[in-house]
């Protein structure tokens, strides 16, 4: 197998340019970490941007409660190991009102504890520009989506009116009520996060590697039994098989894979050679044709 | 060797071989010559497509009806917003990655409505290579010509002139050695290096990755061969050194200048000079997060700490002592209009470079691109989707390189002081002080030029766009032979 990693430091070098664009141009950006490889990845190059200054804006995390538990305790560790100004936002009232990705559909569940709490969470800090993780190879609307992609007031996306993006000039001038997404990783792939990961030698959760997990098969998916929340359907019982994820988010909406990589190398090796793209264990994205373009128009990442 | 260990060990290469690394393409043209089609289909053979993209495209190309009697609808894996979708047609520029054994191919799908001109730009302005589809059936279109001046605004210098369709046309050769012909013809007045004409059929995949049989009488590259050899656009090793300034980082005693190499290389100890501000200082230390480094070459993303403090900040341009750019307020300009406002004169507006930002005093327009004849012809105005020659006066000075020369400081973006919106983009063509006239200065007066050049000339308004045509022809030639020239003319 060829493993191509001569372009990685073309794409490292983009990223870091992007990530001081935005600094230098808006008044309060944060860095939206979602404890994946790409946050991981994304966190590194941000680091990278600014030593041997400290990063010059928070980092948010928005929690809806059925995160992996390793997921958190991986947060909670980079954030000191970092010295990371972190902030963990929850919809409150969602979860008040018992939101959760069992009782109510996943498109439902998703807009109010992912995309209403990413809303509050940036107006309540007052953001003007959010960096996030999206890649140009992850969906087809995430394929047409600028660097700095502007949003309408309400945080709403209109791809049919996005500002032209010339060489590498970044215009960051806003319109009133307009706030900006920033996407650094936009032209890097699944691939070369992996082996980005391994050229800089990252700690990821360790929920990208396979290992014996206690699943349960749903809907020709397999979701994993992180803690007693799941409740067993009739007829379902819960198995120890040997999986791992390809992107991390709610437990119960993301489908593990079976899969014998369990370290860095079986995992590139397996991502490049992966017959299936990365989001077909995402089960929010499968709803309906065009289900991310609509969620990004509502204000999703 | 743990796959781990051979990443440490590639990485480990020259910059200069990662330069040719990564080869970015555009896909161009009218709209219907099927662009989406022959990259979908590049996509579909280089093995790129996942099996549940290719299982949702089969499934989605079902219910449409303009296949030619095909199975597979290619342009769905590249027309990504539901609006495309359901119109069939390409609004905004779809990035996409493949590899071959060498090296990363990114494709920049651009649309090819003109009403969606100014997406086309942003898709050209990161492109090393332009894929220009013609229809067989066609030949060149008025938006076919559009496309061809704004790759060749935007830097653009290898061009492969896809001939598409001509499964259509029953492989002839004859319509396509024409249009091969009309081709270069048209852009005789471009600074395209390299055109590569190449007879393919999407739809059918023929000269798109393998040799057509259908199509004997073609001895030259298919399409994915040609690109395979094609090199990335890159100036010379040794230009001269520019450093955009992006920031200052600070953190105890350290304070670096934080930006990307534009141009050539610095080492440390050298000797740099601002060319804003005129200060000059040696250079201390390259400093990254992975540790100081000797030199730093076009690409590389650093911060630079100087022996002296000097009152530098973002949107200085560093460069080396006797090698600078112009530190000038009058630029003159190709731009490409690319809000639905027009221009107009009296309205504000900012000129953006790579890290500056510059009120703008006045533009006046000389002359528009003719899509037609694809020559310049003397106008004022210019609304959406021109291209149009210009002069600028700024509020102040900034540094600025010739595109031709340095393409990465001699561009630029227009924006609207009223709401930010980027309203065009343009390549410096010269640029200088207005100021003060150096010495052996030309200065190209009005005087000068009624008496002789444009002494035919009346005072009607086709005769005054004339004049100012002759004028900035003059000061042209003049400059190309290494003549400093100022036009005095308003």
């Amino acid at each position: 197998m060829t493993v191509l990693t001569s372009h990685l430091k073309l794409l490292e070098a983009e990223s870091i340019h992007i990530f001081r664009e935005a600094a230098a141009q808006f008044r309060t950006p944060v860095l939206l970490y979602s404890i994946g490889k790409d946050s991981t990845v994304l966190l590194h190059l941000a680091r990278k941007a600014f030593w041997p200054a400290k990063l010059p804006f928070p980092v948010l995390h928005i929690d809806t409660k059925w995160k992996f538990r390793e997921m958190i305790e991986f947060r909670d560790r980079t954030a000191k190991e970092f010295g990371l100004d972190l902030v963990v936002h929850t919809n409150e009232d969602g979860r008040q009102r018992n939101m959760n990705p069992f009782d109510y559909p996943p498109s439902v569940y998703t807009d109010v504890m992912k995309t209403q709490a990413l809303r509050q969470a940036l107006d309540a800090g007052g953001y003007d520009a959010a960096f996030g993780g999206a890649r140009r190879d992850e969906e087809a609307s995430r394929a047409k989506e600028r660097v700095f992609s502007f949003r309408a007031p309400g945080h709403r996306w209109e791809p049919r009116l996005q500002r032209p993006e010339m060489w590498n000039i970044l215009n960051g001038r806003l319109g009133k009520g307009e706030t900006v997404r920033v996407f650094p990783l936009s032209n890097w792939t699944e691939g070369d996060v992996w082996r980005y990961i391994a050229m800089e030698n990252l700690d990821v959760v360790p929920l990208y590697f396979a290992k014996e997990r206690p699943v349960v098969e749903r809907d020709g998916q397999l979701i994993m039994a992180d803690d007693d929340r799941l409740k067993l359907e009739p007829g379902e019982t819960l198995q120890q098989r040997k999986v791992r994820f390809r992107t991390l988010g709610c437990y119960p909406l993301t489908a593990a894979i079976e899969s014998d990589a369990d370290d860095l190398d079986s995992v590139i090796e397996e991502t490049l050679s992966a017959k299936f793209s990365e989001r077909a264990g995402r089960l929010i994205d499968h709803d309906t044709a065009g289900a991310m373009e609509k969620k990004k128009r509502e204000g999703y990442f | 060797m743990t796959l781990a260990a051979l990443v440490d060990q590639d990485v480990a290469a020259a910059p200069a071989e990662n330069a040719g690394s990564m080869l970015r393409l555009l896909t161009c043209g009218s709209v219907d010559d099927g662009k989406s089609t022959l990259i979908g289909r590049l996509l579909w053979e280089s093995g790129a497509v996942p099996d549940d993209q290719r299982a949702s495209v089969l499934a989605a190309s079902k219910g449409r009806s303009n296949l030619n009697g095909e199975e597979i609808d290619f342009s769905l894996l590249l027309d990504g917003l539901q609006a495309e979708r359901e119109q069939g047609i390409t609004i905004d520029i779809a990035w996409r990655f493949f590899e071959s054994e060498s090296r990363r191919y990114v494709i920049i799908d651009a649309p090819g409505h003109e009403q969606y001109t100014r997406n086309m730009a942003t898709g050209a302005s990161h492109a090393d290579v332009a894929i220009l589809l013609i229809d067989a059936r066609h030949g060149a279109k008025r938006q076919t010509r559009r496309h061809a001046a704004i790759c060749d605004l935007m830097g653009i210098r290898n061009v492969v002139l896809a001939v598409n369709k001509m499964d259509l046309i029953d492989f002839d050769e004859a319509t396509f050695r024409r249009i091969e012909a009309e081709f270069h013809g048209m852009v005789k007045s471009f600074s395209f290096e390299q055109i590569q004409a190449i007879p393919v059929a999407a739809l059918t995949g023929d000269n798109v990755s393998g040799q057509s049989a259908r199509m004997a009488w073609y001895d030259g590259p298919s399409l994915l061969d040609y690109l395979e050899e094609a090199e990335p656009a890159m100036e010379a090793v040794d230009a001269p050194f520019r450093f955009p300034v992006q920031t200052v980082l600070r953190q105890g005693d350290f304070r670096g200048y934080a930006g990307t190499v534009a141009s050539g290389a610095i080492r440390a100890g050298d000797r740099i000079v601002d060319a804003r501000s005129g200060l000059s200082a040696n250079v201390k230390r390259i400093a990254t997060m992975d540790g100081d480094r000797d030199e730093a070459a076009k690409g590389d993303a650093v911060a630079i700490e100087l022996d002296a403090e000097l009152d530098i900040s973002r949107g200085a341009v560093l460069s080396q002592a006797g090698n600078a750019p112009v530190n000038g307020d009058v630029v003159e300009a190709r731009i490409v209009w690319v809000s639905e406002t027009p221009f107009d004169p009296e309205a504000g507006y900012l000129f953006l470079t790579n890290t500056d930002q510059v009120p703008v005093s006045s533009i006046s327009i000389s002359a528009l691109i003719d899509f037609e004849t694809l020559q310049a012809a003397p106008a004022h105005a210019c609304t959406v989707n021109d291209i149009a020659d210009c002069r600028i006066l700024l509020g102040r000075s900034a540094a600025f390189d010739t595109f031709k020369e340095l393409p990465a400081t001699g561009n630029f973006v227009l924006v609207s002081a009223i709401d930010g919106a980027t309203v065009a983009g343009g390549v410096i063509t010269y640029a200088q002080s207005g100021a003060a006239a150096p010495e052996n200065t030309f200065i190209l007066s009005r005087d000068l030029l009624a008496r002789g050049l444009c002494s035919d000339l009346g005072d009607s308004p086709e005769d005054r766009a004339e004049f100012e045509r002759r004028a900035q022809e003059a000061a042209n030639l003049l400059r190309s032979v290494g003549i400093p020239v100022i036009i005095e003319i308003e």
